[in-house]
């Protein structure tokens, strides 16, 4: 039996409005996509590049940030810094050859649980059409 | 040897040290071969003869400044060498007071090995900008300077025309090839992190074996804790025994860091690097 391919997207989503807001989704019983398997941060800004290049080399086929929207930080400008970060690493991965489709920044807020779902089902779409980010795993 | 430079050098080098204003001069001499140039430390009067500069000098010796933090020293510059002085000033880990800057009006230098030396300049030289260091206490300048005039990124702009997954392709097999000596971090003088990232073992970043998936983390993290610090000196190239084009990397995240922030590492010590702050009306391409 030919199995379907499902991309694997790793979420970053901040504690204090993208966490929130996909738990609202949840509670509005709003269905969207389980590909992304979510780790809770305590701000966009606590994300390292070397954690999504982590998750990239281990297998991840896409990489979801999202936090609060800008001027909404709980911690005033953590998002202002991530927006930087990986403005720059989203460029550079599509010149090591990873294309720059893979890794989205998002801003969620606590109360656009519509918003989150719609979000990863389109990420979700997109990196089916992508196809499998074929990488030398780690461990298996 | 470039007669007119060593002398001043030497001069000013002998000067410094009958004075006492520092410990110990950090320059160039003749490597055995006859041919090259090796770093040099002089702490003694004598030793000061042996101080050259010539077009073989393509050490950045700003990275001994960070095994000297107790003493004052002199240390030779060429003008790409004087922006990680500013960098380590901007970071500081050194202090204005403690170094002497030597700067040296430069005309380019040339790929070496052992015993021999290319007739033309390296390729970070063609495309050189700085006809002079960006700071200084001392500068032995020579005449004409050449100011030379170019495409600053034509490799990379060739790398980003390829399709993605020739991109990938190449990466894999330069990455493929990587040992992890580190050697480019070592040579590095803004890889000064008392416990790197590729050696915690807790968390486990980057496994120990060899293998493509870990050196590419290596690799590519390495470059990304440069962006908007390195400035260009190419020593991890030259030191890298496998030949891996690292240039390509770093010079990619200047080129980045120049479009998408207008910041050039190095070229003042004041200026707060872009990581370190931010514009609230910038989007990035992202959406709000």
């Amino acid at each position: 039996m030919k199995v379907e391919y499902q991309p694997k997207v790793i979420g970053f989503l901040c504690n204090w409005c993208s966490y929130a807001g996909a738990d609202m989704a949840g509670t509005s019983r709003i269905s969207y996509a389980p590909n992304v398997r979510i780790i809770r941060v305590p701000c966009s800004g606590r994300v390292d590049p070397l954690l999504v290049l982590k998750c990239f080399q281990r297998g991840a086929d896409g990489v979801l940030i999202s936090g609060c929207h800008p001027g909404d930080c709980h911690y005033t400008e953590g998002n202002y810094h991530a927006r930087r970060r990986f403005a720059l690493l989203r460029n550079f991965l599509d010149y090591l050859g990873i294309a720059k489709e893979r890794l989205r920044v998002e801003w969620v807020s606590a109360s656009e649980g519509q918003r989150f779902a719609e979000i990863v089902a389109s990420f979700t779409t997109e990196l089916a059409e992508l196809g499998p980010c074929v990488k030398e795993r780690s461990l298996g | 040897m470039n007669l007119e430079l060593t002398q001043q050098i030497r001069d000013q080098a002998r000067g410094l040290l009958k004075s006492g204003t520092v410990k110990g001069v950090i320059g160039y001499e003749r490597a055995s071969d006859g041919l090259t140039a090796r770093p040099f430390f002089a702490y003694e009067l004598t030793g000061t003869d042996q101080l050259i500069f010539d077009e073989t000098c393509s050490h950045n010796l700003v990275k001994y400044l960070l095994d000297k933090k107790g003493e004052k020293m002199a240390v030779v510059v060429k003008p790409c060498d004087s922006l990680a002085i500013n960098l380590l000033l901007n970071e500081e880990q050194i202090k204005r007071e403690m170094v002497f800057i030597i700067g040296v009006s430069c005309t380019g230098v040339v790929e070496t090995a052992w015993n021999q030396k290319s007739q033309t300049l390296q390729a970070r030289c063609q495309t050189c900008r700085l006809p002079k260091p960006v700071v200084y206490d001392f500068l032995a300048e020579q005449e004409p300077i050449r100011r030379l005039e170019g495409e600053l990124y034509p490799d990379i702009l060739e790398m980003e025309a390829k399709p993605i997954a020739s991109r990938r392709e190449f990466w894999h097999e330069q990455f493929g090839r990587c040992i992890r000596c580190y050697a480019c971090r070592q040579i590095c003088p803004g890889c000064y992190c008392p416990e790197c990232f590729a050696e915690q073992l807790s968390p486990l970043w980057v496994g120990i074996r060899i293998a493509l998936g870990e050196n590419e983390l290596w690799q590519t993290n390495r470059t990304l804790h440069l962006a908007g610090r390195c400035t260009g000196c190419n020593e991890c190239e030259r030191a890298c025994p496998m030949d891996i084009p690292l240039s390509l990397l770093n010079r990619k995240l200047e080129k980045e860091m120049e479009e998408l922030f207008s910041f050039r590492a190095g070229l003042t010590s004041e200026e707060q690097p872009p990581f370190a702050t931010f514009r609230k009306e910038e989007k990035l391409g992202f959406e709000e």
